[in-house]
Parts: C-alpha cells; sequence; structure tokens
C-alpha cells in the first residue's frame, strides 16, 4: 500500500504564494479560508549578512493524526495510504479536530457550518495526477509521492537530503518533510 | 473537492492558451465546453514554465468574468469623473471617436492624437500601423521605464540588444536588479535548475530579494549607484587584466580610449557612491570575469534610475564586450531579429509616416535614442546586417511626460486627443500629478480597458477589452527575438468585448484606412506573419495545436560571418552611434538624479533614499487589487525600513507611514526588515483601492498610496539619451501617519 | 461559549459525584431534590450550548458515532449520567406535589437507590473530569498539554457542584435532617484551597516549563492579558473572597461565598478556554497571520467578495 507524503524544498521555494492561491482556487474555497499558508522566516541577522526561508505550510496528513483521533462523527478519516481528509456529510462543525490539530490546517467554513482542509487532492491522486499546489509550483519545490516506493522522488529526497519535519516532537508522525 | 475533469466523457475541449498577465506568458491548458472555460492549469509541455503557473494566472477564470469588468462600451454622459455612462454599441463608439479624430486632424494635425500604453500586454504593432498611418507620431508607452533605452544602447553598441542568455552553458549569471523570485517565475526556475549545476549567481539590488537570498553574491548597492558600480567593474577588469584580449583585438573598436576613460574609476572611488566595500565591488567583478561565460541579465532598475540611465547602460553593456561573453555559448547572444517570420515591426507599415510628421515626434528634441532621430540612425545599421529593424512601437516613442506636458502648455503644440490602451497612467507613469492634471485637461480621452481603472473614470468612452483566454498570443519579445511562442484562443470574447487588434482595425477603417486592414481577425493577422515559417499549416490554430513554437538553429558567433551591425562593423566601445545623436561616446559618470553629494541642501530635509518599482507577488503593476483571492493575500501596501532607522523614527511594524519627496507624500504600513540598508527605503507600486469611489476625486484611492506621485518627470531630472525619469536613488523622508486612520480601505 | 459548556457540565457532573457519594456513604435524602435534580439539568443545559455552538445543531446526533472519540464516550457517559442522575433524583418527588399521600415506586427501593448512585458516582465523575482529559491532550495547545489540567477541571467541578447543592438547600431543603447541608461549605472551602495550591503550582510549571510555548503562554496569566481576570476574577473574587465567606457562621454569607465560587468557576474555564487560543505556532506563522485581513475591511464587502 502507498504512503503519500509531501516534500518541501525551502533551498527552491521564494514564497510566491502561487501553491495558496492554486489551492484556493481549484477548491473553490471561500475568500478567507487558506488551506495552504507560505511563511517567510527572515531576513534574520543582521544588514548585509542576512538569510531568508519560506516554509510553505500545509496538512501533515499525520500517521497518528489527532484530528482523526478526536473526531466524535468519523468525519474526519485517513486513507490507508495516508491521506487525511473530511467526509463533509458527517462533519457537524464542533471544531474539535482545529482545535486538537498542532499544525492549524484544518478551517471552518462559517457559510456550511462544517470543517475543511487540504486532502492531498485524493480524487486527482487517485487518477494518477499530482496536487494542484504541486503542479502549479514554478520552482518545483513541492515534490509529492509515496514514500513507500524506494524509487520515488519523495524517497530519494527524505532519505538522501536534510530533510526534518516541524513540531516533530509531538509525535503526531507528520508526513510532509522539508529540505533544508 | 478539487473538481477532475474527464477530457473524454465529458466532450472538453482542451485548448492551448496563454496566461498573458506578465511577460513569461506562461503556456496554459484551457479546458473548455460549450463556450465556457471549466477550468485552467499551466501547460506541462509549454518551454518556459513546464505545468508551472504563479498566483496570478491561476485566477485567469475570476478575471475572466469578475462582476466589475467592463463588457459593453461606455460613453460619458455628465462631467468627466462624474461617474455616469451610457452603454452604446461598439460599431457608435467607434464611429464617434473616428469621425472625431479625424476632426482633430483636420483641425489641428494628426500629431495632436497621442495613444499611451502600458507594458507589453497587447498586440502593439497594430496600434502602431493605425497611428502611421492616421500620421501621427505620437504613440508611447512606458517603454522608457522597462528595457527599451537599454536595448537601444547596447544595439547601438553591439548591433542588437543580447537578450538571449544561454544559461544551459553559463558559468555566471549578473541578475542587474532584477527579482524574478518574486515575479518572473519560470526565469527563476531556470536559474535554480542551472545553479544546481554550479551556475554562479550575482545579485545587485538595494534589498535582500526572494533572490537575492539564493545568490552567491549579494551586492546591495545606493539606489542609482548602479552607474559607479559598472565602470569601477570595467576599471577592474581591464587594469586587473581579466579582460578576453582575443575578442577585445579582433572585435571591439576603442579600447584603448576606454581604458584612459575609466582609469579614474576604481573600487576605491566607487565605494563610496555605491556605498559597498571595494572588496565587494571586485568581488562581483571577479565573479562575473573569471566564471566564463556568463551572462548579465538586464533588469528594470537600471532604465529608472533618471540621469545616470543612458550611461549606465552603456557601462554595462561594455562588460559583456570587455570579457568576451557576447554571442558565444553560454553567454548573452546576439541572436538578431528572425528572419524567417514576419516580425512587428513589418506589420507596423513604419514606411506609411510622412517624414514630416516624424519630425513632429514630441520629445524628440531633446531626447534623441528612443525617438525617431535614434531610431532611425540605429534602424540604419541593423538593416544592413540583419535585414530587419527593431520594433518602432516600444523604441520609437513619443516622450511620454513631454506629451502630457503639451496638452497643459501647449508646446510645442498641444495633443487634443489621448488614446489609452492597456494602461492606467495615473498609477503607472511617473509624476502622478503631472499626468492627473493631463488626463482631465485632454480635450478627447478614449479608454480601452479591463477595468474601470481611475484613468477610465476620467475618459470619454471605455471599450472593453478581451483578455487573455480570449485573445491568441505570439510572445516574441517585444517583436525582437529570433523564436516564437504561439498561443491560442480558449473562447471567443464574452459579452461585447473585442481584441484590442479589432479596436485598432476598426478604428483604421473608420479613418480611411480601409485597404491597409487586409486580416480581420487576429488569427487571420497572426497567420500571415507565421506563414513563411513554411510549417504544414492552414491556419493559426492549427500552428498553435500541432506546433506551438518555432525556435530557429542556433548559430554562435554570427559576427564572425556577418560583422556587427555597428558603423565599423565592431563592437563600439567607443560609440559612433552614440556620438552621432550628440551623446558621449564613453560613459560619463553622472550621479543619481536626486543624492546627498549633488544635492546637499535637499538631502538635509530628505534624509533617506527612495526606491520603488520593484515587483511583487500577486500583482502585477496596478492590476489585481480588485481578484478576491490575491487581495485577501495582500490587501495593505508596505513599504520596507530598516529596523534601526524605525526605531529612530518610532515606527513600529504594521504602522502607517507617510513617505515623502520633493514631489508629494503617500501613505504606506511599516515592514521592518534588516533586508535593506538603514538609510534606504522601499515602497511598494501601483497600490490603489478598487473598493472605493472611483470617481474623482477619490479615483478609489490612487493618490493615497502610489509610489508615482513621489516621482519627477522634469527635463532635468530625466535621462538625457532617452527621457527616462527615476523611480529609483530619489531623497526621501519618513514618518509616522499620526493622524487616526478610518478604516476606508 | 465554550467555557459556558464545561462550566454547566462540570458542575452538574460534581453535583451528581455528592450526591451519589452521599447516598452511599451517609444516607438517603441528605441532598436537596433541587440540587439532585439541578446536576442532570446543568448537564443538560451544557449539552445544549453545545449542540448549539456545532456549525451543523441538527446533525448533533452525529457526535455518537465514533467510540474511539473521547468526545463521543463523553456524550455516551453524559447520556447515561443525565439518565441516572433524573432517575435518582425522582426519588425525591415530594408525592403531595401531585396530590398523593405517597408513590409505591419510591419505597423499598434500597437495592435501586444503591445501584443509581453507583452509577451517578461514576458518571459523574467522568462528566466532571473528562473535559480535563480532552484538554489535556492537545499536544498543539502549549496551556493545556500535559495532566495538570484534569484534576483542575476535576476539583472545579467538584467545588461548584458543592456550592450549587448548598444553594439549593435553600430553596428546597434535604428531606432529611443531617448536618450533610450545613458542612458542605466547609466542603466547598477545602476544595478551593486545594485547587488554589494546584492552580498556583500549575501556572508555576508552565511558566517554567519544557517548551518556551508553554511558557508564553503561561506568562499571559502572570502579567500578560490574562493576568487581570486572574487575579482579581479568580484568585480573589472566586478563590480567596469565597474561601473567607464559607468558613463565616452567617448562611447568608456562606450562601453568598457559594455564589462567588460559582463566579470562580466561570471566569476559570473562560481563562482555560481563552489559553487554548495559543497554538504550537510555526515558523513564520504568526506574522503571515497577523497580516491577513481581521474580517472587517472595506473591501471584504465589496461586490467581487461576494
Amino acid at each position: 500500500m502507498a504512503r503519500y507524503a509531501m516534500v518541501l524544498d525551502t533551498r527552491r521555494c521564494v514564497g510566491c504564494h502561487s501553491c495558496t492561491v492554486a489551492c484556493k482556487v481549484h477548491n473553490e474555497l471561500p475568500v478567507d479560508m487558506i488551506y495552504n499558508c507560505v511563511t517567510t522566516v527572515g531576513p534574520t541577522g543582521v544588514y548585509p549578512d542576512l538569510h531568508m526561508t519560506h516554509l510553505p505550510l500545509l496538512c501533515m496528513h499525520c500517521a497518528t493524526s489527532p484530528c482523526v483521533d478526536t473526531c466524535p462523527t468519523c468525519a474526519s478519516q485517513q486513507r490507508e495510504d495516508g491521506v487525511v481528509f473530511v467526509d463533509d456529510k458527517k462533519c457537524v462543525g464542533c471544531q474539535a479536530c482545529i482545535m486538537a490539530c498542532p499544525y492549524g490546517a484544518r478551517v471552518m467554513n462559517h457559510e456550511t457550518g462544517a470543517v475543511q482542509k487540504c486532502d492531498f487532492c485524493k480524487d486527482r491522486v487517485d487518477a494518477g495526477l499530482n496536487p494542484h499546489c504541486v503542479n502549479t509550483c514554478h520552482q518545483k519545490a513541492r515534490i509529492f509521492g509515496d514514500l513507500d516506493d524506494e524509487t520515488s522522488e519523495v524517497h530519494r529526497l527524505v532519505h538522501g537530503e536534510k530533510a526534518v519535519r516541524l513540531l516533530e516532537e509531538l509525535n503526531t508522525e507528520p508526513h510532509a518533510f522539508y529540505i533544508y | 473537492m478539487s473538481k477532475l475533469i474527464d477530457v473524454e466523457k465529458e466532450g472538453v475541449e482542451i485548448k492551448k492558451s496563454a496566461c498573458y498577465f506578465c511577460h513569461q506568458n506562461c503556456g496554459v491548458l484551457a479546458y473548455v465546453k460549450d463556450g465556457k472555460v471549466l477550468q485552467i492549469e499551466g501547460d506541462p509541455e509549454f518551454p518556459t514554465n513546464q505545468g508551472g503557473l504563479c498566483c496570478r494566472g491561476n485566477v485567469a477564470l475570476q478575471h475572466l468574468d469578475h462582476p466589475t469588468r467592463i463588457n459593453y462600451p461606455l460613453k460619458r454622459v455628465g462631467k468627466r469623473g462624474e461617474g455616469k455612462w451610457e452603454q452604446i454599441p461598439w460599431d457608435q463608439a467607434i464611429r464617434e471617436i473616428g469621425d472625431r479624430l479625424l476632426q482633430i486632424r483636420t483641425d489641428h494635425g494628426a500629431e495632436a492624437v497621442a495613444t499611451a500604453g502600458g507594458t507589453q500586454r497587447t498586440d502593439d504593432w497594430a496600434r502602431r500601423r493605425f497611428m502611421n498611418l492616421f500620421g501621427s507620431p505620437n504613440g508611447f508607452h512606458n517603454s522608457h521605464l522597462c528595457w527599451i533605452p537599454t536595448f537601444m544602447v547596447e544595439t547601438a553598441i553591439y548591433g542588437w540588444c543580447p537578450f538571449e542568455l544561454d544559461m544551459g552553458n553559463s558559468r555566471c549569471l549578473v541578475l542587474w536588479g532584477q527579482n524574478p523570485g518574486a515575479a518572473g517565475m519560470p526565469e527563476m526556475h531556470h536559474i535554480t535548475e542551472f545553479q544546481k549545476k554550479g551556475m554562479k549567481v550575482v545579485v545587485i539590488d538595494p534589498r535582500y530579494s526572494e533572490t537575492a537570498a539564493k545568490a552567491d553574491l549579494w551586492l546591495p548597492l545606493r539606489p542609482g549607484s548602479d552607474l559607479a558600480l559598472a565602470l569601477s567593474w570595467i576599471h577592474v577588469i581591464i587594469y586587473e587584466g581579466l579582460y578576453d584580449v582575443e575578442f577585445v583585438n579582433n572585435c571591439c573598436e576603442g579600447f584603448g580610449e576606454l581604458a584612459e576613460h575609466v582609469e579614474p574609476f576604481s573600487p576605491e572611488w566607487a565605494a563610496p557612491l555605491t556605498w559597498l566595500t571595494p572588496e565587494q565591488i571586485r568581488q562581483g567583478a571577479y565573479m562575473y570575469a573569471l566564471n566564463k561565460p556568463g551572462n548579465i541579465q538586464w533588469g528594470t532598475s537600471v532604465d529608472q534610475i533618471g540621469k545616470p540611465a543612458g550611461s549606465t547602460m552603456h557601462a554595462r553593456a561594455i562588460l559583456r564586450a570587455i570579457t568576451g561573453n557576447l554571442d558565444v555559448p553560454g553567454s548573452d547572444l546576439l541572436t538578431g531579429p528572425s528572419p524567417d517570420f514576419i516580425t512587428d515591426e513589418e506589420m507596423e507599415a513604419n514606411e506609411w509616416l510622412p517624414e514630416e510628421q516624424k519630425q513632429k515626434q514630441i520629445g524628440a528634441d531633446r531626447f534623441k535614442l528612443v525617438t525617431w532621430p535614434g531610431y532611425s540612425r540605429i534602424a540604419e545599421e541593423t538593416r544592413k546586417v540583419w535585414g530587419k529593424a527593431p520594433t518602432a512601437e516600444w523604441m520609437c516613442e513619443a516622450h511620454p511626460p513631454s506629451v502630457f506636458r503639451s496638452i497643459l502648455t501647449g508646446k510645442p503644440y498641444q495633443v487634443k486627443a489621448l488614446l489609452v490602451s492597456a494602461t492606467n497612467p495615473i498609477n503607472s507613469y511617473g509624476e502622478t500629478k503631472l499626468v492627473l492634471d493631463a488626463l482631465k485637461a485632454v480635450d478627447f480621452m478614449v479608454t480601452c480597458e479591463y477595468w474601470m481603472t481611475p484613468t477610465a473614470a476620467l475618459s470619454d468612452y471605455v471599450l472593453p477589452i478581451a483578455g487573455a483566454l480570449e485573445r491568441p498570443t505570439i510572445t516574441s519579445s517585444y517583436g525582437c527575438s529570433d523564436f516564437l511562442l504561439a498561443s491560442q484562443r480558449a473562447i471567443a470574447p464574452m459579452y461585447e468585448r473585442r481584441n484590442d487588434y479589432n479596436f485598432w482595425r476598426d478604428l483604421g477603417l473608420a479613418t480611411g484606412q480601409a485597404d491597409k486592414w487586409p486580416w480581420e481577425t487576429v488569427e487571420d493577422a497572426y497567420f500571415h506573419r507565421i506563414a513563411p515559417l513554411g510549417y504544414d499549416v492552414g491556419t493559426y490554430d492549427e500552428f498553435v495545436e500541432r506546433y506551438r513554437f518555432h525556435f530557429p538553429e542556433r548559430e554562435y558567433a554570427k559576427y564572425q560571418r556577418q560583422g556587427f551591425a555597428t558603423p565599423s562593423g565592431k563592437v563600439e566601445l567607443v560609440s559612433s552611434v552614440l556620438k552621432d545623436l550628440g551623446y558621449p561616446s564613453l560613459p560619463p559618470y553622472i550621479g543619481p538624479t536626486e543624492n546627498e553629494i549633488d544635492h546637499p541642501e535637499l538631502a538635509k530635509d530628505f534624509p533617506l533614499v527612495l526606491t520603488t518599482g520593484g515587483g511583487f507577488m500577486p500583482y502585477h503593476h496596478s492590476e489585481h487589487f480588485q481578484i478576491r483571492d490575491l487581495r485577501f493575500l495582500r490587501h495593505e501596501p508596505y513599504m520596507d525600513i530598516n529596523p534601526t532607522t524605525a526605531a529612530e523614527l518610532d515606527i513600529k511594524d504594521g504602522d502607517w507611514v507617510w513617505i515623502e519627496t520633493k514631489r508629494g507624500r503617500i501613505k504606506q504600513k511599516a515592514n521592518l526588515t534588516p533586508g535593506i540598508h538603514p538609510r534606504v527605503v522601499f515602497t511598494q507600486r501601483g497600490w490603489w483601492y478598487p473598493e472605493r469611489d472611483i470617481r474623482d476625486p477619490d479615483l478609489a484611492g490612487a493618490l493615497e498610496s502610489n509610489a508615482n506621485i513621489l516621482t519627477s518627470t522634469a527635463d532635468e531630472d530625466c535621462d538625457p539619451y532617452s527621457g527616462a525619469w527615476a523611480n529609483r536613488g530619489l531623497l526621501c523622508r519618513v514618518y509616522k501617519h499620526d493622524a487616526e486612520l478610518k478604516e476606508a480601505h | 461559549m465554550l467555557a459556558v459548556d464545561f462550566f454547566f457540565a462540570g458542575m452538574g457532573g460534581g453535583m451528581l459525584v455528592l450526591a451519589g457519594m452521599i447516598e452511599l456513604f451517609i444516607g438517603e435524602a441528605r441532598t436537596s431534590f433541587l440540587g439532585n435534580l439541578l446536576g442532570p439539568v446543568f448537564m443538560g443545559v451544557g449539552c445544549g450550548f453545545l449542540v448549539l455552538e456545532l456549525g451543523r445543531p441538527f446533525q448533533s446526533w452525529r457526535v455518537f458515532m465514533n467510540p474511539k472519540a473521547i468526545l463521543t464516550a463523553g456524550a455516551w457517559i453524559m447520556s447515561l449520567a443525565m439518565v441516572a442522575g433524573l432517575a435518582y433524583a425522582a426519588f425525591g418527588i415530594d408525592p403531595r406535589w401531585f396530590g398523593s399521600e405517597s408513590f409505591r415506586w419510591q419505597q423499598d427501593q434500597y437495592p435501586v437507590r444503591k445501584l443509581l448512585s453507583v452509577v451517578c458516582v461514576i458518571t459523574g465523575l467522568v462528566v466532571a473530569t473528562y473535559p480535563g482529559v480532552l484538554l489535556a491532550r492537545h499536544k498543539g495547545r502549549p496551556f493545556w498539554v500535559g495532566p495538570g489540567l484534569i484534576p483542575l477541571f476535576l476539583l472545579s467541578s467538584l467545588a461548584t457542584g458543592s456550592a450549587a447543592h448548598f444553594l439549593s438547600g435553600f430553596l428546597i431543603a434535604p428531606e432529611a435532617l443531617s448536618p450533610v447541608w450545613a458542612s458542605l461549605p466547609s466542603l466547598a472551602g477545602g476544595l478551593l484551597f486545594f485547587q488554589l495550591v494546584l492552580w498556583l503550582g500549575y501556572i508555576y510549571v508552565k511558566r517554567t516549563g519544557a517548551t518556551a510555548a508553554e511558557a508564553a503562554s503561561a506568562q499571559k496569566w502572570i502579567d500578560g492579558e490574562h493576568a487581570g481576570s486572574f487575579r482579581y476574577g479568580f484568585l480573589f473574587a472566586g478563590t480567596l473572597l469565597p474561601l473567607i465567606l464559607l468558613l463565616q457562621p452567617l448562611p447568608a454569607l456562606k450562601a453568598a461565598g457559594a455564589v462567588l465560587v460559582l463566579l470562580g468557576g466561570v471566569v476559570m474555564r473562560c481563562l482555560v478556554v481563552h489559553s487554548g487560543r495559543d497554538r504550537t505556532w510555526l515558523p513564520g506563522e504568526q506574522k503571515y497571520r497577523g497580516r491577513l485581513p481581521h474580517g472587517d475591511e472595506a473591501f471584504l464587502k465589496a461586490s467581487w467578495n461576494r
């Protein structure tokens, strides 16, 4: 069985926010909902010795996801391939998952009364395509694939380059890796 | 939640369109059914973007059918700027405009009609064609700020502009005042790939930009001091023996004179002018000269420094020549115009503009480089060698500030009509107050637009223009490249929008130019242009669907076969063409338009140095502020200021501040960042607030945070070669906005 | 609003525990009928608020669906608690209110009463404690994470429960004459004391805590945005003042103290819920979110924003 993961190559990311917009547009999100923030750390240092990094943030599709554990209605689910998603029909908008997520990945849709989040564009993935954020990135800074497939690009990057995960110490086993 | 469009099942057509929201013109696949675009995405097979699509490209569908798009021709009723319009049919609008223009021509001469454009977003050759046939020499764009003077200086020196960078084989790239990481995504991608393969990147930029953060060397010079840097690099390369002896001896004229000229311009001389250390200056020069072959990528910065601009372009151009980084593999290539397809210039009907009309071009008396005097001289040389000339609609234009002044002062004569297309002069032309006065005063103004911009709001007629997905597009670098990329329209124009080509054609037909416009549609005209390429296609669309682009075989070092398109046939380090036009044949040192050394009194009141004009996501000039998903990401203007300077001024991050120059002041929010020199500030460009009242006098806040309030286009502040005005290196002051700001925006 | 839910549910749970414990270890009818009734009623009120806060209140039945989730277990147990509590309270219904001499189903029900009491104690304890467990497991909320909130919520529930039982007794006195009701203020006072010690300890441990985020969140209680409410609302008005009042001989003063205990319970829950807004922020995230529109900007009302 596949285990999907996303690799964010911060050496390449220039913080253009294209993935944020592509995600919003293709998911037809209300204007104030963002699944996919891109933050900028820095410039840090004292002029002119500076450093700057951009961090695309997204749902980490954690292996032991607190959001799935906490959901009382079984709306939040995780597939065998690791994709965490919300079954909108079952969501009652209690926002327990929003509180549970350390990464702030979930957003409340006040119009529909339910919670939404990145689902790795699972319908596209099932059809053999990449998520929209991956396609739209000019810098090819987002790489998506099957971590268990040793021939995949994500596997190569995670095992071959300097890769970290955010808030790793919280032990949710996030599946987004940051190359630096 | 992400829709998956099943092409087979749902009867969906895929159109190979283009984004067209910036010059990169990324390829876009549009999924079309029953005349509606269902979805768009980047075209994975397009050579520049390879499937990528930036913020702007992604909102194409919101742009396409936005609730506030202009969809029908509008005629003003009531006072100018009052906001009262009557919707009229397109043909009626054209007829009335045509009649008015003919009347003006009869009463005041064709030269009393001027056209204004922005950056390249439309079929500008069609605009020029109309103007030439009409008899007016007064077409202009914001060309002076964007590449055109550089193109002409470099063409004067080496016979064409080497804008085609052979980065694949390059070992060093100098990004001279360009930030592709924030605004030119496909280019940034290529840079990233080549960096991985070992190419060194030098970024010359006062700001620690997105691109500077990825560079091997960042040179944060004083804004406007690029000339001192360029001259000192020439000095280092010559006096430390780093020049390409063979190329200089065989291919260059005037090396001895150049060497003498740059003798005083050492890094030690340049350091206090550039605010760099001599070590930094040398480091940059070494990196470029010793990692060969290398590229110098043009950036808008040098075009936008005002008085020193022309001289800086000359000095920068010399660097390629003395290092032999010209037309050889891995360097900057002199591809020349295309011999294979019909170029923009060949569609402009320049031969139809009478000589006496050419001489009436406003600004040509003072600024010769990008007007008929300079253009004719330079085109003469290019025709000898390449057989063709650069695009006139760009390289040969009236001086915009002089046209605005002529409206107000009547000198040299009064311009009576302004046809505006694909620009919002109130936001984008220098010295906003001058522009605003001129637009309000001009007798007759027509604006072709997507939106009711502040300029459109002051017009007599507003015509709805079709955007990217509703038009075919040929990308050929302002008509000066030897390649072309072709895209087709996804759908026919919606509502009563027309392609801008059709505006000019219809106007031509209404003013007696009927026999000169044989191509009814844009596709007809485009097919006419690509037909000589000899592809086995019957229509333009077929070319797009089957071939999509044309890249000729690359020939390096063409000069060995044909020489350089200059009077001497060599690279003229000492330029005879510039001399013919009355300019220095070697680049003299000129300080920035406003600076603390030449203007110490001014510097007392305005102690900080301003740079502006840089692009940033998700906007493009004054566009997209009303696209909700983009506006949400960045809904307020921010200026960059160093934290130590901010502390001195008691400014905290996020405070509203005034930025003021001699011309006026604007307000933006403070972004405290160490990524800028303590004595430099940067303001974002383009800001207006489309949600506000568009009518006069608010003009949707176009005067509130607009960087052009701060700039000057007075003759004495402009580049003597081209008349380009300064966005960078001006003197300013910054202080807190104490009054309570009502959240009106 | 979530704080109000916690308050009512917790208080109801505490009341159930008390009623059950007293029934089991001291004797029947020592607590006020009103108090016994208000236990499950307050739980119901808490649930009601919770349901109203859902994005889709009419779908609220779905919260019973995931047995693996603490919230679902809580929902089931709270339901059971309410039923058991109401059933137990029914034993206190005075037959004369319905014009009868007696109700047969109320007599000779020793095993049923004791069984119900046991159920009340267990379910009441769970209801009083599980919100604390829920919050304690939030890895991403630095002020909440860790076991400390569990006893704090339990203590608060028991304290407010005792206070509520005491106040109920003023309106409808317990059927059996005993010193139990009169001892409730002392019980509440003792619980307040323990609660105070635990709170001071909790803030101290968080402030010198394992992560910078925890320290920062605790700092807000010491001299930041929560300090005023914590000091004057909870420590003074909600703990010290009622402690003094509850130990006074005059019943009226004790009653005043009991009301302040309830106030303290509300303030505490509000402060805890507010503290949950501090998340384990990711690098650059606060600056990014801080610059996004707040929601009242003019451009958001334009036609092109729907």
